[in-house]
């Protein structure tokens, strides 16, 4: 049977259809701990629908469809795996779920359209799903709510087709077809009239790039239109200078300020310097994944460490308790698995690092490398983050560094942290990592609308050359697949690792898969 | 109307990047300043002894090593200008200071570092990046002083010996107002129903001021400021309408060119190297220190989409409503340079208010960074724009 | 069969029929072959929906 790692062909569940054929067989452990975890989604998503405003909200939004797909999207990323690594991803994952069922729910509690709970909606301040939430870090009364995250960001994970009707709508409105998909999509969502409405005020903040700075105007525009002020924290592109940082610092204050003066909410510095340790721990915790991702035996990478990490750092931001536990448990599993020295293939050929901007569509690609081509994604560009240790201490002192350490989480958030702050930030630290972790490859994801990106692609070319080291590029649209679809994604690296590499794959079925039409 | 003097001269000056008169200046052992951005101050590159000069790359054709280092989804304006630097000619320059504007700006400017395109057998060349601020409040003056401090004065006096004392940065602005206050001058005679000067001969203007030494350019301004005072114009007015051009950076005095051959006359300019608001007087007091005051005008004159709080996000349209109106613009173009992403948003939101909310009829283009790359495109466009203000004005009976 | 065995049976049963039932829509993907079904219903309903779009 298929208890072993790597036999079952996993191409063969792809129909051509919306969804597969069947779930995979994992021998009789791991596929029980399987479907035990399918029972607790399904418990977690059955608690989320069977509420009236849920139900309301799922016939007046768009993007509440794509949650249709939920159990798929855990499907996708525990394709081959067994074990600690099947284990790993569900702590993850279905955390995630958790948090975002809660997220949804919250949302249409407060939305005037659905819930209209008018005390609650004083008590919400809203943020962009990009941006870095340390600056809701002291304020444990009040309800951070993200829209783009449940409307744009996840649906994408459940769905590779979810926002093309989000990026037809604005492209009507006559933008530009070529900038970043994603902040696009956000503000079709936001022009579309398909944005819950709620919050004593929203904080908004130039996160990744000049897009997602510019689709931050249209959005607060209908915010401040349904009457909810909006505050933008300028966090300073060039973060590792010095010179920036005070300037930082304030653009936190004011936000703190703003917050306190529209939710009537105080600052609270105990729970803050609470959440500061969390941050701590899943510093910690992650520095830890990476030093064993340098040995020959990596155990936390992939989407395992991407997708967590994504979540953790920057939407938890050592705000919800129950990451430390799951940070935890990884650990202990991490650990139990490199003791064993397990893989999670059969086979590792090339230590791979993959950088860039990674296709939101194909998040599990990551996992095709490796069951497809035996290729380890050691780590990922988005999960090279700080790892700074933020003071945690309630001191006088630390109250001061308090606003700094808050600054500089903002100014690092995922992929801002490398697609701002100069060329040594992009181009010089990948092959600083490149050599840390031994790496004999880089996987370079070109999103053709990432202007940060492409701006250094002959830069990346030459030093590649220069150090001797595989570079692949990999196309693709972030948000949409009809620029690159996933089997165009996968070819690039295919025909990479036939004609360079002359290798044959690890799992032929995974190919080539009929998966255009799938969710 | 007659010709302009001088108008050859000047159009001879956007010809190539490295002007005569950058030559001449340098052959002075003026030190040349060169700059890519409207958030850099401009005083601040014109102190005694350096000089500024705005990058831009005429008659760019190929841009192929600029595409093989940043690929073609970049800004042509980008593009063009590393080739142009690889090239070799922008070999002038003594420094670059860049701000961290837009990203294509920004890696541009870093290839250019990377590639050693400028600094070959340059002891004293450098690079500054400088952060501006993207929001009108105390926090990003303070930030921005901090910047021209760090990254354009302290470099300039330590590298090259530059007096960047307060006396000095407010002679600098004392030369940058004249300059401004004779070219708005110029620019006034476009509120006249028949226009005496074209918006392609202000553009030229204009373009010259931004890419040759104050120093060696005042003069011919000032002899054309009075051409113009005296000038007769048409017997007829020869445009059809009136358009306000605004958008991304324009350095292509052809595009003007363009929209004017259709028969549109371009009556105001509020794009990067237009005269709004680059050449808007600083204004000063003897209270506040020199740099504070240039750094408050940049910032609050602004019209960079990166600025993004909401006080900036409705100043921009408002001023162009009321540039528009000020000079009786009887429609806009909202252009961008292709590939442009804070331009792509700015465009289709400032497009969007202007009609619908301040009633002008709208025309939103992607252009290429030389029109005549996309010169046939372009005019049918302008044309069609052009009918259907005409049409509108019939409808209203003759009135705007 | 006394009381305590009989719940048991019933117990044991009920659970072996939840099982059986449950791990065939888990194990054949049945769960996400119903809400492919779904899913073209809601879209036709959303294209149906009034909304106030603007910049």
């Amino acid at each position: 049977m298929a208890k072993k790692t790597g036999a079952e062909a996993l191409g063969r569940f792809y129909t051509g259809g919306k969804v597969r054929s069947r779930r995979e067989w994992r021998g009789f452990k791991d596929t029980m701990y399987d479907y035990s975890r399918w029972l607790v989604i399904m418990g977690t998503l059955g608690k989320f629908i069977i509420k009236p405003r849920n139900i309301k909200a799922m016939f007046r939004y768009r993007w509440m469809a794509n949650y249709l797909a939920v159990p798929m999207m855990v499907d996708r990323h525990t394709q081959g795996l067994r074990g600690e690594y099947l284990r790993m991803c569900h702590v993850e994952q279905d955390l995630i779920i958790d948090d975002v069922a809660k997220l949804l729910d919250n949302l249409f509690r407060g939305d005037r359209r659905i819930g209209n709970d008018k005390e609650f909606s004083k008590k919400v301040v809203l943020v962009d799903e990009n941006e870095m939430t340390a600056v809701m870090m002291g304020f444990p009364t009040l309800k951070t709510l993200s829209r783009e995250t449940p409307s744009t960001y996840v649906p994408v994970l459940l769905n590779q087709h979810a926002v093309e009707y989000y990026l037809d709508k604005i492209e009507e409105f006559g933008l530009a077809p070529d900038v970043c998909p994603m902040p696009a999509a956000e503000a079709g969502v936001s022009v579309d009239d398909d944005a819950p409405i709620l919050g004593a005020c929203a904080i908004q903040c130039n996160t990744t790039c000049d897009g997602s700075l510019l689709s931050n105007g249209v959005i607060s525009k209908r915010l401040e239109e349904d009457g909810i002020p909006v505050f933008q924290i300028g966090a300073p592109l060039r973060h590792r200078e010095d010179d920036v940082q005070e300037y930082a610092a304030q653009e936190i204050r004011n936000a703190i300020a703003f917050i306190e003066e529209h939710t009537g909410a105080k600052w609270d510095w105990k729970e803050y310097f609470e959440c500061a340790r969390r941050v701590n721990v899943a510093t910690r915790s992650r520095m830890e994944w990476l030093d064993m991702n340098r040995t020959e035996y990596p155990q936390v990478f992939g989407s395992n460490l991407a997708l967590y990490t994504e979540t953790n750092y920057m939407a938890i931001c050592g705000r919800i308790p129950a990451f430390e536990k799951a940070d935890r448990k990884l650990c202990k599993l991490a650990e139990q698995a490199y003791a064993k020295k397990n893989m999670m293939a059969r086979e590792y050929r090339h230590r791979a690092i993959v950088w860039g901007v990674q296709s939101h569509y194909y998040f599990d690609f990551l996992l095709w490398i490796l069951n497809c081509w035996g290729i380890v994604p050691l780590t990922d560009m988005l999960s090279m983050v700080s790892t700074k240790i933020i003071a945690e201490e309630d001191t006088p002192e630390n109250r001061e560094q308090a606003y700094y350490d808050m600054a500089w989480l903002t100014e690092n958030m995922i992929m801002r942290n490398r697609t701002h702050g100069g060329y040594k930030v992009l181009l010089d630290e990948l092959w600083e990592f490149v050599d840390q972790f031994n790496a004999d490859m880089v996987i370079l994801w070109e999103h053709t609308s990432c202007k940060a990106l492409d701006g250094m692609h002959g830069m990346f070319e030459d030093r590649a050359r220069e150090k001797g080291v595989h570079l692949v590029w990999v196309e693709h649209d972030l948000f949409d697949p009809r620029i690159v679809s996933r089997q165009g994604v996968r070819d690039q690296i295919n025909s990479y690792m036939r004609t360079v590499f002359n290798e044959e794959p690890l799992d032929p079925s995974l190919e080539i898969l009929d998966d255009a039409n799938s969710w | 109307m007659r010709d302009l003097k001088h108008l050859i001269y000047f159009e001879n000056l956007l010809v190539n990047s490295d002007n005569e008169l950058i030559q001449q200046a340098k052959k002075d052992g003026k030190i040349c300043a060169a700059y890519t951005c409207e958030n850099v101050p401009e005083p601040l590159l014109n102190l005694d002894g350096v000089f500024s000069a705005r990058l831009r790359a005429p008659r760019t054709g190929s841009m192929e090593m600029g595409t093989y280092y940043m690929t073609s989804l970049l800004c042509e304006y980008s593009r063009a200008l590393l080739e142009r630097a690889l090239e070799g000619g922008f070999n002038f320059a003594d420094c670059v200071i860049s701000p961290d504007g837009c990203s294509m700006m920004n890696r541009c400017v870093e290839n250019m570092e990377m590639l050693h395109t400028m600094d070959g057998g340059k002891d004293k060349f450098f690079y500054e990046f400088m952060e501006i601020p993207m929001k009108c409040d105390d926090n990003g003056l303070n930030l921005y002083v901090v910047q021209c401090q760090n990254h354009i004065l302290k470099p300039l006096a330590e590298t090259f010996g530059i007096d960047t004392s307060d006396a000095a940065l407010r002679e600098a602005v004392k030369k940058h107002n004249h300059l401004c206050e004779v070219i708005q001058q110029i620019g006034e005679f476009r509120k006249e129903e028949n226009p005496r000067i074209t918006g392609y001969e202000f553009c030229v203007l204009t373009m010259a001021s931004f890419v040759t030494p104050y120093d060696l350019i005042i003069g011919k301004l000032e002899e054309t400021l009075e051409e113009v005072k005296k000038r007769k114009p048409e017997k007829e007015n020869p445009y059809r309408v009136r358009l306000a051009v605004v958008g991304s950076e324009v350095d292509d005095v052809d595009y003007i060119k363009l929209i004017e051959e259709c028969g549109a006359y371009v009556c105001v300019d509020r794009y990067c190297m237009g005269s709004f608001p680059g050449r808007v007087p600083i204004e000063m007091n003897d209270e506040e220190d020199a740099l504070t005051q240039i750094c408050r005008h940049y910032m609050n004159m602004g019209q960079c989409p990166r600025y993004m709080s909401t006080n900036k996000l409705k100043g921009r349209k408002k001023y162009v409503d009321q540039l528009a109106r000020e000079y009786n613009a009887d429609g806009i173009i909202y252009e961008q340079i292709k590939f442009c992403d804070p331009w792509a948003y700015e465009k289709m939101m400032g497009g969007f208010v202007l009609e619908e909310n301040y009633g002008f009829p709208v025309l939103q283009v992607d252009r290429p960074y030389n029109i005549d790359a996309g010169a046939g495109q372009m005019r049918t466009r302008v044309q069609a724009f052009i009918e259907s203000i005409e049409i509108k004005k019939i409808q209203k009976g003759g009135e705007k | 069969m006394n009381k305590v065995t009989k719940a048991l049976l019933i117990g044991t049963g009920a659970a072996a029929g939840f099982f059986g039932v449950t791990f065939t829509v888990y194990f054949f993907n049945l769960d996400m072959k119903l809400t492919a079904l779904m899913e073209p219903i809601f879209l036709n309903h959303y294209d149906k929906i009034k909304k106030d779009s603007h910049l």
